[in-house]
């Protein structure tokens, strides 16, 4: 039997596309940016390179103008590169019309900042609204699948509720469900948890965590909320007897699979593991952690 | 001095290129919204359910306006023109005069800036805050295509729904004008009526039906481009609105000089 997401059984063994992802070529990247420029009326991005790779978390940090949000629309092709290359799943995007574009997104979660809900919509309007786009699935067939990734994300209650009665941190787990709903490889989290209360924004990164841990999908989760991407980093989720169960590591040191990016004033100031992060040396890093 | 002179006339003249600049690429970008959504009506998938809403939204939700202002203009044009009329002793034209100005001109023009007032601001605020909210970002993220889904139903829903508003407003102008020709001018119902049909050939009615969906589409697409192009947050979608209203009401008044002098060349007066 599959929970919402069709991948993982109870006896917690990895499903189908699971086994996919983690039999696939470890050194192959599932997102890369080789060297990539942007500027418009000043450099945004500036020779920004790194790789993703398959069923990683990759964290990017910084401050306010750095240039992490504009890595996840130039990932799913809202901007295009002045200069440079964007590999998504083996595909070059950085030039791809609209129309092309479609596909590659079809691989890829976005959860944007406050949500970005469909205000006209239901809360399952809103969740369902990839499938209906699809046209592949009958209305009862996406109803069921929207309900079960609403149980997912523990909102559902809300089915029939519109975004305006939801609170800030149900937003974003609706949003979370929506960007699940298609199963995409890629989920991308654009400040998930700014505006949250500690609590909440620690039920979101608890959520993020159980994402990649039982699906072994691929994410980039831009924050400055260095408390939250540590919580990412730390949380580890199973999924055994029909409970999640989620443990946490306190030691960085033996951390793997979730690395950190640094970006200050559009460039890559720092790429590494939670425990390389802690123990840098650079000023900049130093003051960002302090 | 002579420096700073030209320094200043220097910067003026780049902002001066700058703004020129702007504008043509603003223009062009309004032109490819436009066919962009104008080729979407025609091409699959169509999104059958906006459509209605839209219609609804434009055309039933624009009934009492339409309905006021088209009277009471029926009326006023009554009044001012007897005014005019008795000087040559020519009172029983009133009728010709109020239908033939409603169906040719006033209506057309005044319906499409009342709803110009309400649907095409309306437009550019609902767009323009999907736009600020990542909204737009997000439907196209999940598969649609923001022109399909948003801006060409509400094309299509002006230029279905302008015309039959026109005629609605016509209609209700003609009814203000004979209250007024009847009540206060001292015509019998019978002649000012009698004096309409008489009037009115299927020129009037080609001519007072094909502006309104151009103004239909006007509006409409004015309003998307306004509300797609919004920047700078909530502010930025109060401007949006303003300048939709603004410039889809001069683009109106404007087109409808041309197209009455192309059209009078096709349905001439009588």
């Amino acid at each position: 039997m599959a929970d919402a997401l069709g991948r993982l059984d109870l006896d917690g063994g990895l499903s189908e596309q699971a086994t996919e992802a983690a039999a696939r070529d470890v050194d192959e990247p599932v997102i890369s940016f080789r060297d990539v420029h942007l500027s418009f009326d000043r450099p945004i991005l500036n020779g920004v390179s790194f790789d993703l790779g398959p069923g990683t978390t990759k964290i990017v940090l910084g401050g306010s103008g750095s240039g992490k949000t504009t890595i996840l629309r130039l990932i799913l092709g809202l901007l295009k590169p002045d200069s440079g290359a964007i590999v998504v799943d083996g595909t070059e995007v950085s030039q791809l019309s609209e129309q092309e574009m479609r596909a590659v997104r079809m691989k890829i979660g976005m959860v944007f900042q406050e949500g970005a809900l469909f205000d006209s919509l239901t809360v399952g309007d809103n969740v369902g609204y990839r499938l209906a786009e699809e046209g592949e699935l009958e209305e009862a067939e996406i109803e069921d699948r929207v309900r079960e990734m609403l149980g997912f994300v523990g909102l559902a209650a809300l089915y029939e509720r519109m975004p305006s009665e939801l609170s800030g941190g149900q937003r974003r787990r609706v949003a979370v469900a929506r960007a699940l709903v298609a199963r995409p490889q890629i989920m991308l989290y654009d400040e998930p948890t700014t505006g949250l209360d500690p609590i909440t924004a620690t039920n979101l990164t608890d959520l993020i965590a159980k994402v990649r841990d039982l699906d072994g999908v691929s994410s980039i989760m831009v924050t400055h909320q260095l408390r939250d991407a540590y919580n990412v980093a730390r949380t580890f989720m199973l999924r055994r007897d029909d409970e999640y169960v989620t443990s946490v590591v306190d030691d960085f040191a033996i951390l793997e699979g979730t690395e950190f990016l640094m970006l200050q004033e559009g460039r890559v100031l720092f790429e590494g593991s939670p425990h390389e992060l802690q123990t840098s040396a650079d000023p900049y890093i130093k003051e960002f952690l302090s | 001095m002579a420096n700073r002179t030209l320094t200043f006339l220097a910067s003026l003249g780049r902002r001066f290129a700058q703004k020129v600049k702007g504008g043509v690429l603003a223009v062009q970008e309004y032109v490819i919204l436009s066919a962009g959504g104008l080729a979407a009506i025609f091409t699959p998938p169509r999104y059958t359910r906006e459509i209605v809403a839209q219609m609804d939204s434009l055309g039933v939700g624009s009934l009492s306006i339409v309905i006021l202002t088209g009277t009471f203009t029926g009326m006023v044009l009554a009044l001012q023109s007897a005014a005019s009329l008795d000087a040559f002793g020519a009172r029983p034209y009133v009728g010709r005069l109020v239908s033939i100005s409603m169906v040719r001109e006033l209506g057309p023009v005044l319906t499409a800036l009342m709803v110009t007032g309400r649907v095409g601001s309306g437009m550019a605020a609902e767009l323009g805050s999907m736009v600020v909210t990542q909204q737009i970002d997000a439907m196209r993220v999940l598969g649609s295509d923001p022109v399909r889904k948003l801006v060409a139903p509400r094309i299509l829903a002006g230029m279905i729904m302008v015309p039959i508003l026109t005629i609605l407003s016509d209609a209700v102008g003609m009814f203000g004008g004979s209250l007024i020709s009847v009540s206060t001018l001292g015509l019998s119902w019978d002649f000012y009526w009698r004096s309409v049909g008489q009037t009115l050939v299927i020129n009037d009615f080609a001519m007072g039906l094909t502006k309104p969906v151009a103004f239909g589409f006007i509006l409409t697409s004015v309003g998307c481009f306004m509300g797609l192009r919004t920047k700078g947050g909530t502010q930025g979608v109060g401007e949006s609105t303003t300048r939709s209203v603004v410039v889809a009401s001069v683009m109106i008044l404007s087109s409808d000089f041309f197209m009455t002098k192309l059209l009078l060349a096709f349905f001439p007066l009588d």
